[in-house]
């Protein structure tokens, strides 16, 4: 009763050539495929909205997003270059940010400072732990900081040994770079964390 | 509500605004920024008017204090540097909420181009994707939508933020006292127990308080001395010193007996009253944790989980048996021995206690030492949970990849650091011990040097037994002392533990059964979404603005690529989660509205995730029902295709699967849950990818039996081989999180979208190798 027809198997439905495989596998391809910006072939230039756009060969992207690979290993290597629309598809890869030319470095360098934007702590004032919360006062690169951390969750990553990101209830960021560059007593404070 | 929103923003703004005449029309929306395109933390505004969309930004000023959540506001000073740009809302072509990693960037698009216009932390995030949302409503309908209630709020006592706004707890609030009672709260059905034990204690306390006038003073000064009138007080006569020395002795022998006897009576109540708290706790909690919903599993790790359960109990208890019921006893036996002492020889009596305002302002100096030190432990034991639990759950992985060492290795570490953390605590614990311990010994050699000098000067009322007697009070103070020694470390220990057990308790679920449901009496299965927009956060809309009609009794199949939000659409269903916006209907009514075991007998979802309990086939299979009759779980079991494989089983149906039964393959697990499913009998049945891992003739089969089951049932299958979806009633392809095509099969294929594509690939690309059955 349920059964319907169903179009015979394997045989092309609708136009034959309309579907083709050809075009299919050379995208699949294409998926495979890293595809190396640099100096020479790509041209990026700001947008009036403070956006980057890409010039690469014939193609012109009028904006696109830069994502690294490896945002706590490799800040300034392995650059995605990203289509800016939902479906963000990568167009290429910066190897190495000295393949490019020092505007473009520059250029890049302001889309991953705003974008990768993580307060550096280099002072530790109070850290007060109160039921399943902990309370930070805190002095970053950017300023005096307060904010609320979340126990017992995933909240505290330890990167390496001495370097630590912690994420407040939001989860915004903040990052030890070297817990072994704090005093005793402010490690001491960290403690409970380390 | 326009005053309100108006107070949001800073006077020194206003009234640049108002002097350049930018602040024209009711102000609609109001959002504060906390940063500046160039990466750095500087206060601003987002503003809507009816007319315009203005943006204000204040210079950095890095000595300014950023707030985040959780912390109270603050007024900070702020000076009249407004930098402020504005567009007219019609020029508005589009704005959207974007989320890089380490800010959030309001973007809109106007005459053909995106612009940055405002950059602000996570922290408003929240809030700003409201106003763009509401905006961008604004620019479709032409009304402003009124303003989300704000869910953030302070706390009324210290003017903190909360950090959870749907559980209005403040940390900082919620003080060790209130936790105190509620732990208290355990031990009250077991008040008879606690009056016995208290009762043991005091008689213990007491008779200890007697000993030493009795083996000091009575013993010596009278009995041994011949005291004739005290004897003669006690009713001997004649000098029956023996009688006397044996009704000492007798007394002494019998006043340790009874001590005995209540120590062990009350070491038996004890015990009973523990292990039944320990579990009334742990059955809260693990009601409490079957509570919660899925959102909250989602962002905690399965050890800490198991920590609390299993340990922290235990560790609550601790203080409440082994310190609180002694420390009036304690108390009070220094209080009583100080004042004896005192009365027996007031120099002496000083100098046993002159140690003793040293030891309580060391106590207060390291109480938080040990409070970290406990909780230390606390997270070293989680991740010692969670590498076994990880390690264990991928053993196959470990195995595959020859990783045994290296998961030893991660073991070692984790236990060691467990190790490190008992280590730093059994040191606060000796160190503890020793210090008050030394401080009673000092007192003691003090004591009885102070008394012997006494003694040889003939002080008047100084001699042996009088010092014994002394020396024996000194000495009761010894066991006041051990537990005050440990006392805020166990403190800290129970506190430590309370705090995360009723973190727990305390959580809300983010779904909640509504307090009056309504019930269906002939349920349909007919199912409506509207408008439903869902994200796991926020301002990731995963599924956008779904609408869609299942006629009940229909097959329906959802199909789309992987990470589209299929499956999250059928948890939704199921209210795994809750929509953000938007409502799902079954049968007419919001699902909101029904009870959770109402929905739960409509709807039943076999997920990706096929899940095996301990036990027999049969009980796996009757898991919704246990009573089911055996009829009834065969022919589920037939009907899901698993009957064959199952009778091919040594022990049939009741073949133990499970953690420590037969494994089962990935098909045939697949095949229990759709029995399972089945014998549920719901109304509404999804299959998220259930057969997946079944072969094709078995998934034939199967789709084939579900057509005997569907009459009468909503039938939502999510599938990725499409050929199983050709006897559906009718298809919904979801593409990026919308509804991108819909229709019957062959519609579909005539349409030659996005389905026809799929379908073409797959075809294609199978019959190409030979692979399509």
């Amino acid at each position: 009763m349920r059964r319907r027809e169903v179009p015979g198997k394997g045989k092309p439905i609708g136009e034959p050539g309309e579907f083709d495989l050809e075009q299919m596998e050379k995208e699949t391809e294409e998926m495979l495929k890293t595809f190396y910006l640099n100096k020479k072939n790509a041209e990026f230039s700001r947008t009036k909205g403070g956006f980057l756009s890409l010039k690469l060969e014939e193609q012109f992207y009028p904006r696109v997003n830069v994502v690294r690979m490896f945002p706590f290993r490799e800040m300034e290597r392995y650059l995605s270059i990203r289509t800016a629309d939902e479906r963000s598809k990568e167009i290429g890869v910066v190897k190495d940010i000295w393949d490019v030319d020092s505007e473009t470095r520059n250029m890049l360098r302001e889309q991953l400072k705003l974008r990768y934007f993580t307060p550096v702590i280099t002072k530790v004032i109070s850290i007060k732990s109160e039921f399943g919360y902990s309370y930070w006062e805190v002095v970053t690169n950017q300023g005096a900081c307060r904010f609320t951390v979340r126990m017992g969750g995933n909240a505290i990553l330890h990167l390496s040994e001495t370097r630590i990101l912690i994420m407040d209830i939001d989860e915004n960021r903040f990052e030890i770079s070297d817990v072994e560059k704090l005093t005793a007593s402010e490690r001491r404070k960290l403690d409970l964390f380390l | 509500m326009e005053g309100e929103i108006e107070q949001r923003l800073s006077v020194s703004l206003k009234k640049v605004l108002r002097e350049q005449g930018i602040l024209d029309g009711k102000i609609r929306y109001v959002v504060p920024t906390d940063m500046n395109t160039g990466g750095e933390y500087a206060d601003g505004y987002v503003i809507v008017t009816e007319k315009r969309l203005i943006a204000a930004l204040q210079p950095p000023d890095k000595t300014k204090v950023q707030i985040f959540k959780g912390y109270r506001k603050q007024v900070q000073a702020e000076d009249m540097h407004w930098a402020y740009r504005s567009l007219p809302l019609n020029e508005i072509e589009e704005i959207h909420v974007e989320d890089c990693i380490g800010c959030n960037l309001l973007v809109v698009k106007a005459a053909e181009e995106e612009h940055t216009w405002a950059v602000f932390s996570n922290f408003h995030k929240r809030r700003m994707t409201y106003l763009a949302r509401n905006l961008g409503e604004y620019l479709h309908s032409g009304t402003f939508r009124a303003e989300e209630v704000e869910t953030e709020e302070y706390c009324p006592k210290c003017g903190r933020m909360y950090p959870n706004p749907h559980n209005k707890l403040c940390p900082h609030c919620v003080s060790h006292k209130s936790v105190f009672y509620r732990i208290i709260g355990y031990f009250r059905p077991y008040r008879m127990k606690m009056a016995v034990m208290m009762l043991c204690i005091l008689a213990s306390a007491a008779l200890n308080l007697v000993w030493p006038y009795l083996n000091g003073t009575i013993l010596y000064d009278y009995v041994l001395k011949k005291d004739d009138a005290f004897l003669e007080k006690v009713g001997i006569n004649d000098g029956k010193y023996l009688v006397a020395l044996f009704l000492v002795v007798l007394a002494m022998f019998l006043s340790k007996l009874v001590l005995l006897g209540a120590q062990i009576i009350q070491g038996i109540v004890s015990a009973q009253m523990v292990i039944n708290v320990v579990r009334d706790m742990k059955k809260d909690i693990f009601r409490k944790m079957g509570e919660l919903s899925i959102s909250f599993y989602r962002n905690r790790q399965t050890g800490n989980l198991m920590t609390r359960v299993m340990s922290d109990a235990d560790r609550v208890t601790g203080f409440f048996v082994d310190d609180a019921p002694y420390i009036l006893v304690h108390v009070s036996t220094v209080v009583c021995s100080v004042i004896v002492m005192l009365l027996i020889n007031w120099q002496m009596a000083l100098l046993a206690v002159a140690l003793f305002p040293f030891l309580l302002i060391f106590n207060i100096l390291l109480r938080p030492r040990i409070w970290v030190a406990f909780g230390k432990r606390h997270r070293a034991e989680s991740s010692l949970n969670h590498c076994v639990h990880d390690s264990l759950s991928g053993a196959r992985v470990v195995k595959a990849f020859g990783q045994e060492e290296e998961e030893i290795e991660r073991f070692f570490k984790c236990s060691n650091r467990l190790r490190r953390t008992e280590e730093v605590i059994s040191y606060w614990q000796n160190f503890f011990h020793l210090f008050f311990n030394g401080a009673q010994e000092l007192a003691l050699v003090g004591v009885w040097g102070l008394g012997a000098i006494l003694i040889l000067r003939g002080a008047e009322g100084m001699n042996l037994g009088t010092l014994i007697t002394f020396a024996g009070y000194v000495g009761q103070l010894q066991g006041p002392m051990r537990a005050f020694s440990q006392i805020s470390q166990k403190w800290a220990d129970s506190m430590n533990s309370a705090e995360r057990m009723f973190e727990i308790m305390d959580a809300v679920p983010e779904v909640q059964e509504p307090s009056q449901s309504i019930s269906l009496p002939v349920p349909k299965g007919e199912l409506t979404l509207r408008h439903v927009t869902f994200g796991y956060e926020v301002n990731r809309a995963v599924l956008k603005d779904i609408n869609l009609h299942i006629p009940a009794g229909s097959v329906i199949g959802i199909v789309g690529k992987s990470g589209v939000g299929k499956s999250t659409l059928v948890n939704l269903i199921s209210r795994m989660y809750d929509t953000q916006e938007g409502v799902i209907l079954l049968d007419g009514v919001d699902i909101k509205r029904l009870s959770f075991g109402e929905l739960r007998r409509n709807v039943a979802l076999v997920s990706q995730e096929t899940f095996v309990f301990q036990g027999t086939i049969a009980e796996n299979i009757a898991y919704s029902n246990p009573e089911a009759p055996l009829q009834d779980i065969i022919n589920a079991a037939k009907l899901a295709g698993a009957h064959e494989f199952i009778m091919r089983m040594q022990d049939g149906y009741e073949t133990m699967i499970g953690a420590s039964g037969k494994g089962l393959s990935g098909g045939e697990k697949q095949r229990i849950s759709i029995a399972r499913a089945i014998l549920a009998n719901p109304r509404i049945l999804i299959l998220d990818e259930a057969t997946a891992s079944v072969d094709t003739e078995t998934e034939r089969l199967i789709q084939h039996s579900l057509n005997y089951l569907v009459q009468g049932r909503t039938t939502i299958s999510i599938a990725h081989r499409l050929s199983t979806l050709r006897e559906a009633d009718y298809l919904f392809v979801v593409d990026n999180g919308r509804i991108a095509e819909q229709g019957t099969y062959e519609e579909l294929v005539k349409k030659h979208g996005i389905f026809y594509k799929l379908l073409e690939l797959q075809e294609k690309a199978l019959a190409m190798k030979g692979l399509e059955d």
